[in-house]
């Protein structure tokens, strides 16, 4: 048994030392294929870590997918000077990203993946009958340029409300990260004026920015939520889900 | 001559599992209406919040008057106290997002109602859009 154990410690620290040399060789020389190595000999991990989130409505080669780019970005940003080994580094990299890739996603429950599929090409279905009909389209319009049923989409819909309680995006303390779509369009210069305007009410200061000037121009100005969209540059889902999540916030806030 | 309007009577608990549901069926009802996708998701906001904020029982009850171009939806019991705080006349400073200022925004009318027994329930009338 302690030979077993000292030829792992062997073939652990040989590992690790090859690891280091493939480091220096990227990062030193710019060898971009001592990269690609080392992105194949720590692909186990990946997968390992990412099976530990199977299950919960994403495909697992899906998360091994984003897992995967976790691994490329501790590789990237690995310093030499560092004493931890590169697996030791790369787990909370990779696992961070498969966490901020279901909180963004946000499926806090098991949906089916046609379901997921279909709430995802929704928002581009709605966009365009929006642009091409000039209106908000209905349910049959929807269904029709998906090429499915009604009741389908109905269901889709439902799925985007799915959401976890975890907040989509950064509150103004911003101790969680921004949801990058909301990082999307530019910036709008409205909020300043509405924050100039009036002292906001603690409720709605617990929401980020830009979840603010959506409120303010749906409640406020009256604005339809396409036009917000537009504005904002977020699909009209998107825009739906965060004034239903940010009303949501505030009452728990009222409520504390 | 006045509208004929269908019924629906749905009684549902409001655990989260099952608002989702009560989402799903308030939308199968605005879709028979062909509602646009926007309009549904008013209707359900308006039924959401109005759950959320002035709700103070496990199970409630949901009447929904579906027309040609309306839906009305009846919803109690709901707490007269927290009916009256959360849909007050008056009008608030900028900044302030009440929920009557959110029915006002997503229903083309609501109205309070109280039957003789005291129950307290709220009624939200949605209207199709043109065309």
């Amino acid at each position: 048994m302690r030979t077993t154990d000292s030829s792992r410690a062997a073939n652990s620290e040989q590992a690790r030392e090859e690891d280091r040399e493939l480091l220096r060789r990227y990062h030193k020389a710019g060898d971009t294929t001592a990269r690609e190595e080392l992105i194949e000999r720590h692909l186990p991990l990946v997968r390992s870590l990412a099976r530990r989130y199977a299950g919960r409505g994403e495909a697992l080669e899906d998360i091994e997918q984003v897992g995967a780019i976790g691994l490329i970005k501790a590789i990237d940003r690995f310093e030499l000077e560092r004493e931890v080994s590169l697996a030791t580094y790369a787990t909370p990299n990779v696992v961070g990203e498969i966490k901020r890739h279901f909180r963004d996603k946000g499926w806090a429950i098991r949906v089916p993946r046609a379901l997921q599929e279909l709430n995802a090409s929704m928002s581009g279905a709605i966009e365009r009958l929006t642009g091409r009909l000039g209106r908000s389209p209905s349910i049959a319009e929807i269904a029709e340029e998906l090429k499915t049923s009604p009741e389908e989409v109905l269901e889709a819909m439902e799925v985007g409300s799915a959401y976890s309680t975890v907040s989509l995006s950064a509150g103004p303390s911003g101790e969680e990260e921004l949801d990058p779509l909301e990082t999307i369009g530019d910036e709008d210069t409205g909020f300043e004026r509405s924050e100039d305007r009036a002292a906001l009410e603690p409720a709605l200061e617990r929401l980020a920015p830009r979840e603010r000037e959506i409120l303010r121009m749906r409640f406020e100005e009256g604005l339809p939520q396409t036009q917000i969209a537009h504005r904002v540059g977020l699909s009209q889902m998107h825009v739906s889900r965060l004034i239903r999540k940010s009303l949501g916030i505030m009452r728990e806030e009222l409520l504390r | 001559m006045s509208e004929r309007l269908e019924r629906i009577d749905l009684e549902a608990p409001l655990s989260g599992d099952f608002q989702a549901v009560v989402r799903l069926i308030i939308g199968g009802i605005a879709e028979r209406v062909d509602f646009a996708f926007e309009e549904i998701d008013d209707l359900q906001l308006a039924v959401e919040r109005l759950l959320a904020e002035t709700c103070a029982v496990d199970t409630v009850q949901l009447r929904f008057e579906v027309g040609e171009r309306t839906v009305r939806t009846r919803v109690g019991p709901l707490s007269e106290q927290k009916v009256s705080e959360a849909l007050e006349n008056g009008e608030r400073p900028p900044g302030e997002l009440t929920l009557r200022r959110v029915l006002q925004t997503v229903v083309d009318s609501f109205a309070v109602d109280q039957s003789a027994d005291g129950d307290v329930t709220v009624l939200l009338e949605k209207l199709k859009s043109s065309p």
